[in-house]
C-alpha cells in the first residue's frame, strides 16, 4: 500500500516538472524530457499496479504476503537480508526479517525529492552557485572558433555569453574588437567595485556539473544581484597577453543595461 | 497471489504476532493510509503557493537544485537499469547465462567485463542489472566485472569523453583500457579472496513472467531509488560546502593531484556519461589525474555507494568500496604514465 503511493508520489512530481511544465529545465538538459517522461510514466505506473493488486485483494494482510516473500527469497541468508536501517540493532530485526511487502523503509527516502520539488521549489542555479565556482570553462577549440558565423553590420549582435567568451580567449583574429553585441545572463557581484558581472551557467548533463561563465561589466552601475539583464556593450581585449586564457573572465565595457525577464531556458 | 500465499504458510510461525492480523478482514492500515496519502498531496500543493514563495536562502535553493537535478537526471537511468534488471529475472532462462558466459570463473570474468561495453548507460544503470545477473545465476565476480567495466567503456561514454577531449584520442584509448583493467581485476581479487557471506545475493522466486517482472521492478525501484535518494544527499552537501578553490592549490603536486581528483570524483557523483566534460574543465590538473577523475567516477561515487550498500550489503560495500578506489587510482596512474 504505502510503497505503491511512494512510487505514486515520485511518478507524479516527475511527470509534474517534465511533462506538464518546464520546470525540469533548471535541473537538467532540455534533450531529457522525453526520457523524464517515460521515467515519470514508468514509476506512476508501477505505482498503480501496486495499488490495483492491494485494492483486488484486501482481506490477504501485509505480514502473510512479507512472510511469503521472505521465505520464498531469502531462505538460505537467516542473518544476512536485514534491512540496513536495523543493522546493528540486532534485537529488532532477530527473526523478523525484510519486509518485502510493505516495502524496504529506505524508500521513504524517495518522497524527499518530492518534498524539496513542491516546498522549496528549487530555482536553477544563480549569482550564489556561479560566485564561488572557480572552475571556467577551457578555452574554445579551434574548430568551434572557426564555426562563429562572422560577425556583420553595425547593430548590436545578441550572442550567447559562452561564445562571447570563447572569441575573446580564443580566436586569433580577434572578431570581437571594436563590435557592439549583446549578452543575456544574470548579475553577480564582483570584489572589485567598479565591476560586476554578467553570468550564466553551463551544463552538460544536469546542474551538479554546471560550470559557470562570467563576463566582466564595466562602465555601469551594478544591478541587484542575480537580475537578469541584456548588457550591450563592447569587449575590452586584454591589456596583457601573460595571463593564460581561463584564469581571469573576459571585460566588456557597458553602453546599455536593460532588466529582462527571466528566460525558460536559463542554462547554456 | 492469494492462494500461494496460503500454500506457503511456514511451518515456523513462532514470531508471528499474535493474534495474526490475517484474523481480520482487512490489514489495519488499509483505511488510513488513503487519507493520509491526500493530506500529503494537499500538503504539497498548498505548500508550493504558501512555503516555497518564502524560502529565499541562496545557500539552500542551491543546495536543494543539486540534490534535486542528482535525483532527477539519475532517474531515467535508474528506471532502464531496473526494467531491464526485471527482464533478465523474468523473461531470460537461467540457462542461457551458463551457454553465454565461459563455465570456468576466472575465465567468465573478463567476459563479462568486456559484454559491459554494450549497455549504454551510466552507473545508476548497473548496479540494478548487476544484482539481476547475480540472481539469475551469474557468478558474482563476473557480475561485478560488468557492474564496474560498463557504466565506463560503453559507447555513449567513450564518444562524449572523445568531444570532450578533442584531437586526443590516446584520453579515449587510456579510460578505455585503465577501466576494463581494473574491472577484471577486481572481478578476480573477488573470485580469489572475496566469501560468500559478505554479499547479499538478492534471491529471486523462481517464477517467471509479468507478475515477476512486476515484482522485481517495484522491489528494485523501491530499493535503488531510496539508496539514490541518500547519495543524492550526500553529493549535494559535498557539492554545496567543499569550495573548489581548494583544489587549485593541489594541482601542480603531481601524485597529490591524482588523488585529490579521485576524491572529488567520488564526492562529485556526476553520471558518468556527462564526467568528461567537467574532467576537462579541470584545465590546470595534469592529464593522468583527469584520467583517475574519469575512472574512478563511474567505479566509486557517493550514490554509487549507497546504491551497492543498499542492493548488495554494507558488508560488501565496506570491502568492495576500497578495493575499487585504490584498483582505479594505481590504474589510472599507470596508465596515465605509459599512455599520456
Amino acid at each position: 500500500m504505502a510503497q505503491g503511493l511512494v512510487l505514486l508520489l515520485l511518478g507524479g512530481a516527475v511527470l509534474r516538472i517534465s511533462a506538464f511544465s518546464t520546470t525540469y529545465l533548471n535541473y537538467v538538459k532540455p534533450g531529457f524530457r522525453p526520457f523524464l517522461i517515460a521515467a515519470g510514466a514508468v514509476v506512476f505506473a508501477l505505482g498503480v499496479i501496486t495499488l490495483v493488486q492491494e485494492w483486488r485483494k484486501p482481506h490477504v494482510p501485509e505480514a502473510e504476503r512479507a512472510r511469503r516473500a521472505e521465505h520464498a527469497g531469502h531462505a538460505g541468508h537467516p542473518d544476512l537480508h536485514a534491512d540496513p536501517h536495523t543493522d546493528g540493532r540486532p534485537g529488532e530485526h532477530a527473526g523478523h526479517g525484510h519486509d518485502h511487502a510493505r516495502g524496504p523503509r529506505v524508500a521513504w527516502l524517495m518522497c524527499l525529492p518530492v518534498f524539496a520539488i513542491f516546498l522549496i521549489a528549487p530555482p536553477a542555479l544563480g549569482s550564489y552557485a556561479a560566485a564561488r565556482e572557480d572552475a571556467s570553462p577551457p578555452p574554445p577549440r579551434p574548430e568551434v572558433v572557426e564555426g562563429y558565423a562572422p560577425l556583420v553590420g553595425d547593430k548590436p549582435i545578441a550572442m550567447p555569453i559562452g561564445e562571447f567568451v570563447g572569441r575573446a580567449w580564443g580566436d586569433p583574429k580577434r572578431s570581437l574588437t571594436g563590435k557592439q553585441v549583446r549578452l543575456t545572463g544574470f548579475v553577480v557581484r564582483s570584489k572589485k567595485k567598479d565591476t560586476w558581472y554578467v553570468a550564466r551557467m553551463q551544463l552538460n548533463c544536469c546542474a551538479a556539473d554546471a560550470i559557470a561563465l562570467k563576463v566582466a561589466v564595466r562602465g555601469a552601475p551594478a544591478p541587484p544581484e542575480n537580475t537578469w539583464v541584456e548588457v550591450t556593450g563592447v569587449w575590452i581585449p586584454p591589456r596583457s597577453s601573460k595571463l593564460p586564457n581561463g584564469t581571469v573572465p573576459p571585460e566588456m565595457t557597458a553602453i546599455n543595461v536593460a532588466k529582462v525577464p527571466r528566460p525558460a531556458e536559463p542554462y547554456e | 497471489m492469494s492462494d500461494r500465499a496460503m500454500l506457503d504458510w511456514p511451518a515456523d510461525a513462532d514470531d508471528s504476532p499474535v493474534p495474526p492480523s490475517s484474523w481480520g478482514r482487512k490489514a489495519p492500515t488499509a483505511p488510513v493510509l488513503p487519507w493520509v496519502f491526500v493530506a500529503l498531496v494537499g500538503v504539497l500543493i498548498v505548500g508550493r503557493y504558501l512555503i516555497a514563495p518564502f524560502i529565499t536562502s541562496p545557500a539552500l535553493q542551491t543546495w536543494s537544485t543539486i540534490f534535486v537535478a542528482i535525483c532527477v537526471q539519475a532517474l531515467p537511468f535508474l528506471v532502464f537499469g531496473v526494467l531491464l534488471s526485471a527482464a533478465i529475472t523474468a523473461f531470460v532462462p537461467a540457462s542461457f547465462w551458463t551457454r553465454a558466459l565461459p563455465r570456468r570463473p576466472y575465465a567468465a570474468v573478463p567476459v563479462a567485463g568486456a559484454a559491459g561495453a554494450v549497455l549504454p548507460g551510466c552507473e545508476c544503470a548497473s548496479v540494478p542489472v548487476a544484482s539481476g545477473l547475480m540472481a539469475r545465476g551469474v557468478t558474482p565476480a563476473a557480475a561485478l566485472a560488468f557492474l564496474l567495466a560498463s557504466p565506463a567503456i560503453n559507447p555513449v561514454v567513450l564518444v562524449s569523453t572523445a568531444v570532450a577531449f578533442p584531437g586526443r584520442p590516446e584520453m579515449v584509448l587510456a579510460r578505455f583500457a585503465a577501466s576494463l583493467v581494473v574491472a577484471v581485476l577486481a572481478g578476480w581479487l573477488w573470485l580469489r579472496f572475496g566469501r560468500a557471506e559478505w554479499l547479499r545475493v538478492p534471491r529471486r522466486t523462481g517464477e517467471r513472467g509479468w507478475r515477476a517482472f512486476h515484482e522485481a521492478a517495484q522491489h528494485d525501484l523501491l530499493h535503488a531509488g531510496g539508496f539514490l535518494v541518500v547519495g543524492g544527499l550526500a553529493a549535494a552537501t559535498l557539492n554545496v560546502v567543499v569550495p573548489r578553490s581548494w583544489l587549485t592549490a593541489v594541482a601542480d603536486v603531481p601524485w597529490l593531484s591524482v588523488l585529490v581528483l579521485a576524491l572529488l570524483a567520488v564526492v562529485l557523483s556526476i553520471c558518468s556519461e556527462a564526467d568528461a566534460f567537467v574532467a576537462a574543465s579541470l584545465t590546470s590538473f595534469s592529464p593522468t589525474a583527469k584520467l583517475a577523475f574519469l575512472v574512478v567516477g563511474p567505479m566509486v561515487d557517493l550514490k554509487l555507494i549507497a546504491l551497492q550498500a543498499g542492493t548488495f550489503g554494507r558488508s560488501f560495500a565496506a570491502r568492495f568500496v576500497p578495493l575499487t578506489f585504490v584498483l582505479a587510482v594505481l590504474a589510472s596512474a599507470l596508465t596515465g604514465w605509459m599512455l599520456l
